[in-house]
């Protein structure tokens, strides 16, 4: 399962190519677009960007993936026979 | 003002200065109404596609057009968020890339 957070800003265009391209494709996900926040809240989301994306640049698409139990295969699958950064 | 106004005040404008509108009129008219948003907020054309903080003094940089604008089309052949580009970027004889952030994050308004 996936778990995909689109970070965009209300007025920029080709964060609204992002959400256009996940809307056609029938992609849930969570919207947050930050200028649209207020001064405390906006300022921890700018750092949750970061955290994702140093360059705190929009859109800022996170696709996590979320494994739920002892789901060997799964955890197989996305984690060792990821190749790129698997766990040690 | 609305965006097709604004458009037609910057087409010339453009020109003079040596740099072309983004062929795509949907994708400019979209992108000056997000910038007709950010002066109706902050009382500044604010560039759409950054997060402003809100006051003009540290956002100076990317009040549109932004401080990059010159090196990002002579580098990339567009603005960073797509509004000025260059004749070859529009003519598709370069190639077209996502232009990345030149603007050095400031630790207070990021």
């Amino acid at each position: 399962m996936k778990k995909v957070t689109l970070y965009s800003l209300s007025t920029c265009p080709v964060c609204r190519k992002v959400r256009t391209f996940l809307d056609e494709n029938g992609v849930p996900y969570t919207l947050i677009e930050v200028d649209r926040l207020e001064g405390g809240e906006q300022w921890v989301m700018t750092k949750e960007v970061a955290r994702h994306n140093p360059q705190g640049t929009y859109p800022t698409t996170v696709v996590e993936e979320v494994i739920v139990g002892y789901d060997i295969e799964s955890l197989r699958n996305k984690i060792v026979g990821d190749g790129d950064g698997a766990a040690g | 003002m609305t965006p097709e106004r604004l458009f037609e005040i910057l087409t010339p404008y453009a020109a003079k200065q040596g740099f072309w509108l983004n062929s795509d009129r949907a994708f400019v008219l979209d992108i000056l109404a997000g910038l007709l948003k950010n002066e109706e907020r902050y009382g500044y054309r604010s560039c759409p596609c950054r997060l402003a903080s809100g006051t003009r003094e540290s956002d100076g940089d990317i009040i549109c057009p932004c401080a990059y604008r010159d090196a990002d089309v002579m580098e990339y052949g567009s603005c960073y968020c797509g509004l000025y580009v260059s004749e070859a970027w529009n003519t598709e004889t370069i190639e077209r890339r996502i232009v990345p952030e030149r603007r050095i994050r400031k630790e207070e308004n990021r």
